[in-house]
């Protein structure tokens, strides 16, 4: 056998173990969460060590406690709030900051663009103490809004240097066609900018949407009133309360990733399209 | 229709100057031609007219009116771009109307131009395809229909054949000529292509570094050159050009180059005497054996295109390029006499005509 | 040229009213923030003078950054920072290049594969951290259960609450900081589809013929991946370790949820949370912070004067 082919069958048997490898770390503790929030206490307690799960015995009993009895009707409810009023917000500034950035002249222009990457560096539990001691002194500390507006601030910088790079490969002329078609910037923004960075603002609101809805830290330390609880300030709560009963927090683990998961799912099909693949240059 | 001004126009981009004072009067109805190479400032001069950029210095006009202060879309320009720009999410007929769409035209009103110049450009069938369904051509057409269907002031096209093949490009270049008769529109025309120059043009503007070297028509572009640039950027194959003194034999004015003396005879100029450069077109040199040819050239090369053939050879110490009918005997080795009519010789002293 | 001059000067107007709400929540929450906690770090605060007038006071003092110093547990919360960030760095770069080059290239399931593979990426931090947790837990998890149950071990492992481990390798006697690699495996495992992604997009981009020129040349696979490949990624790994180390060295949650910050995997973040809410002493902790953007300047200087140099 020859050396490329001893090599490209070693190379073929590594990728499928790795492969393997790569599923099962990656899966289980996902499989584990699920087939967990499906067992009773007693289950999980007298059986630990075992990885199935009987269709006869699937017990919806931990998520009708967790929801009903634990308050997560309510920060689901709470969460999707924030999430989607932070995404809103933060897209519709980072089109119109990205757009200026990208195209318009102004002073200060180079400035702009660079110093937010800075903010890449800025880590959270840094600027949570100061803006705890702000809030907590205007008691403004323990709202919703505020958290959103702290979200905004998170995501925005990104947000808008992902736009800004996309918006860099539009081609110019395009917009010079819509400027001399009749449109004003803004028209140009909303006709022409919006429709085809659709793959763009797509991530753009997957990405701000996820921050929203795993953010841990401002949720922890800003919200003291359980009916304002996001879902992951909510999960904490109960892992502390509880102890013994795993399901609970498994089946609260369910509730707060798998929104996140199928959405990412749904959109990264999504996401491949381009949309101005062949529509300049023959 | 409108007359175009240009006045003093200056921009420039850091430390480069991409255009010096540059002035331009276009006639209402004319088709002018701005050529030059790459980076010689011509589609920054394009997008100053269409408001895109602004000028450091000096004054756009429109019909005599200064437009300076208007946003592109007041203008009442249109500009057809080089990758053409066609807006990718529209199909062809919301591409078509969008200009009109957004100047409140009435619905009746936008449906009737449309049709018109789809039926005039041939792409009646293409007005419910996306831009990406198109080929090249098909593009190129939208992108001219897009133009022209607003009925503007002032049209702008910016090398709008060079992304088609060579083929095409000869066919769509007759089009336009004959579609600019039928509309009797203004046009400004961006290209480095001087074909497309001289076909198209009343009025050819030659640019180089910012500056504008010569505004004409093609014929007196081709035949009186005003400077060394314009006299090599127009022409192929390219003028035959040498750097010599001017003398006095006899008292008749000669051209002493490398290794070569050409009689300047009867050209009736009172020079002084002095450095020169002189440029004889390929075209202008004619051959044959007799006595009265003063000039001997070996022939080294010989590239055969068709039509005729182009002999490559050595005159003196220079090389000359001339032109020779397809069935010229010509093989390398040989040695031609040359004769060229000094009425046709082109003499620059310091790079300008003289 | 008045007229000219007040278009240019439109477009700019009108990009400040476009800019102008990022501008300010930005300064609100993230630039503001940071040059109070400058303010906060020369103050004796406690969370409980929070509400007095003394905060505005001109009242500065290095007192808070003399505990710093003097705290006994300040080397060793350094090092602890840096074995995590470099340690979770690299492995989650390997992780991704490894599995970035087992999905490259065309098998059924590809698609399904690299969904796969972004999941603990996209997971809330709370639900993968508990997860694991309990998968870990040493009473009631189910990895100790079956390693106990099936003979690979004696006894449960705490694998996040136990600082040390002896290890007996081949009569080499070795002790293993546990929780602390517990940490960083997880760190690993949570972070790497974030290589993964930016390492996969490289490769897709290394042109085909390079490979079919070295092929050509007699070049084996695994030469064409040492020769070809490994070089091509160079740039990307580079940047990713600069990006993973600054965003590891700042992560909080994901020790916190975990262990707490308990058995030997207290970082520096965890403890600017310590001081100022575990202690009450929000002036510390600033002052913590601020040695936390003093280490970030120097990674960046080095970085970029060594790192970046080599490179080239």
């Amino acid at each position: 056998m020859s050396r490329e082919h001893l090599e490209t069958n070693i190379i073929r048997i590594l990728r499928i173990l790795g492969i393997i490898f790569f599923i099962i770390i990656v899966a289980f503790p996902f499989y584990w969460m699920i087939v967990s929030s499906f067992k009773s206490l007693e289950e999980l307690l007298m059986r630990p060590a075992n990885l199935w799960l009987d269709i006869r015995k699937i017990n919806f009993n931990a998520y009708y406690e967790v929801l009903f009895e634990h308050g997560f009707s309510r920060y689901i409810a709470n969460s999707t709030y924030v999430s989607i009023i932070t995404v809103a917000l933060s897209v519709t500034l980072a089109t119109v900051g990205g757009y200026a950035v990208t195209r318009l002249r102004f002073r200060g222009q180079a400035f702009m663009s660079y110093s937010i990457l800075i903010i890449y560096m800025f880590p959270a539990i840094v600027l949570v103490i100061p803006l705890y001691v702000v809030f907590s002194h205007m008691a403004l500390r323990d709202s919703i809004h505020v958290l959103i507006l702290v979200y905004l601030a998170q995501t925005l910088p990104v947000a808008l240097y992902m736009l800004r790079s996309y918006f860099q490969t539009l081609p110019v002329e395009i917009e010079y066609a819509g400027l001399i078609d009749g449109c004003s910037r803004m028209g140009v923004i909303w006709r022409i900018i919006i429709p085809l960075s659709a793959p763009a603002l797509a991530s753009v609101a997957l990405y701000t949407f996820m921050i929203a809805w795993n953010e841990f830290l401002f949720a922890f330390m800003f919200l003291d009133t359980p009916e304002k609880f996001t879902l992951s300030r909510g999960v904490v709560q109960l892992a502390g309360s509880v102890h013994l009963s795993k399901q609970l927090v498994m089946a609260a683990s369910v509730m707060v990733t798998v929104p996140i998961l199928v959405l990412f799912l749904f959109f990264e099909r999504y996401l491949v399209r381009g949309l101005t693949s062949g529509a300049m240059k023959g | 229709m409108a007359s175009l001004t240009l006045k003093a126009i200056t921009k420039r981009f850091g430390k480069v100057m991409a255009l010096s004072r540059v002035d331009i009067e276009v006639k209402d109805g004319e088709f002018c031609v701005l050529l030059g190479p790459s980076g010689c400032g011509k589609s920054t001069l394009l997008n100053i007219i269409a408001g895109l950029i602004p000028q450091d210095q000096g004054t756009v006009l429109l019909d005599g009116q200064s437009v300076d202060s208007l946003a592109p879309r007041d203008r009442d320009i249109a500009m057809v771009f080089q990758s053409y720009a066609l807006y990718p999410h529209m199909s062809v007929s919301q591409n078509l109307s969008f200009g009109l769409r957004m100047r409140g035209t009435p619905k009746p009103t936008i449906r009737e131009s449309v049709q018109w110049v789809a039926r005039l450009l041939g792409i009646e069938d293409l007005l419910d395809r996306k831009p990406r369904e198109l080929s090249g051509g098909q593009r190129q057409r939208v992108a001219m229909g897009r133009a022209l269907v607003r009925r503007p002031k002032l049209f702008l096209l910016d090398e709008p054949l060079s992304n088609l093949d060579a083929r095409l490009r000869a066919n769509v270049r007759l089009e336009l000529k004959q579609m600019h008769h039928q509309i009797q529109g203004t046009m400004i025309y961006v290209t480095h292509d001087q074909v497309e120059a001289m076909t198209l043009g009343d009025k050819v503007v030659v640019m180089r570094d910012g500056k504008v070297h010569q505004i004409g028509p093609p014929e007196a572009i081709y035949s009186y050159p005003s400077n060394t640039f314009v006299a090599t950027f127009i022409g192929s194959p390219e003028i035959n050009l040498y750097r010599g003194m001017l003398v006095r034999k006899d008292g008749l004015p000669h051209f002493q180059g490398a290794g070569f003396s050409l009689n300047l005879g009867r050209l009736q100029i009172d020079l002084k005497e002095g450095e020169v450069e002189v440029g004889i077109r390929p075209e202008d040199i004619g051959t044959g054996q007799a006595e009265s040819m003063d000039l001997r050239a070996k022939v080294e090369m010989i590239s055969y295109v068709g039509s005729e053939k182009y002999i490559h050879a050595r005159l003196g110490d220079e090389a000359l390029t001339f032109c020779a009918p397809k069935d010229t005997a010509l093989q390398p080795g040989n040695v031609v006499h040359v004769a060229v009519d000094p009425g046709r010789v082109h003499i620059f002293h310091k790079g300008r005509r003289i | 040229m008045v007229n000219r001059q007040s278009l240019l000067h439109q477009e700019a107007r009108l990009a400040f009213w476009m800019l102008a709400p990022t501008f300010i929540v930005v300064m609100a929450f993230v630039v503001f923030p940071v040059i109070w906690n400058l303010w906060l770090s020369l103050k004796p605060v406690s969370l409980g003078a929070l509400r007095g007038t003394s905060l505005f006071e001109f009242n500065l003092s290095l007192v808070n950054f003399h505990k710093v110093f003097g705290d006994p547990d300040f080397v060793p919360i350094l090092l602890t920072t840096l074995f995590y960030t470099v340690g979770g760095s690299i492995l989650s770069i390997i992780l991704g290049l490894t599995a970035a080059l087992l999905v490259h290239g065309e098998f059924p399931g590809r698609g399904l594969c690299r969904g796969l593979f972004i999941a603990p990426y996209i997971a809330p931090v709370v639900a993968v951290t508990f997860t694991w947790s309990f998968i870990l837990d040493p009473q009631l998890g189910v990895l100790n259960w079956l390693a106990v149950n099936t003979g690979l071990l004696t006894q449960p492992i705490p694998f996040l609450s136990q600082r040390w481990m002896e290890l007996d390798i081949t009569g080499m006697r070795v002790r293993l900081p546990l929780a602390l690699t517990s940490v960083i495996l997880f760190e690993g495992w949570r972070y790497f589809p974030f290589a993964f992604l930016f390492i996969l997009a490289r490769l897709q981009s290394i042109p085909d013929e390079l490979y079919h020129a070295a092929s050509v040349d007699g070049a084996s696979p695994f030469q064409r991946f040492y020769n070809i490949t490994l070089p091509q990624l160079a740039t990307v790994l580079s940047t990713l370790f600069l990006f993973r180390f600054i965003w590891t060295i700042n992560k909080f949650d994901d020790i916190f949820l975990l262990t707490r910050g308990h058995a030997g995997t207290k970082v520096i973040t965890i403890k600017i949370y310590d001081y100022a809410f575990g202690e009450f002493n929000i002036g510390a902790g600033s002052a913590v912070a601020m040695v936390l953007f003093a280490i970030l300047l120097l990674f960046l200087f080095i970085y970029f004067r060594w790192i970046v140099k080599e490179m080239r």
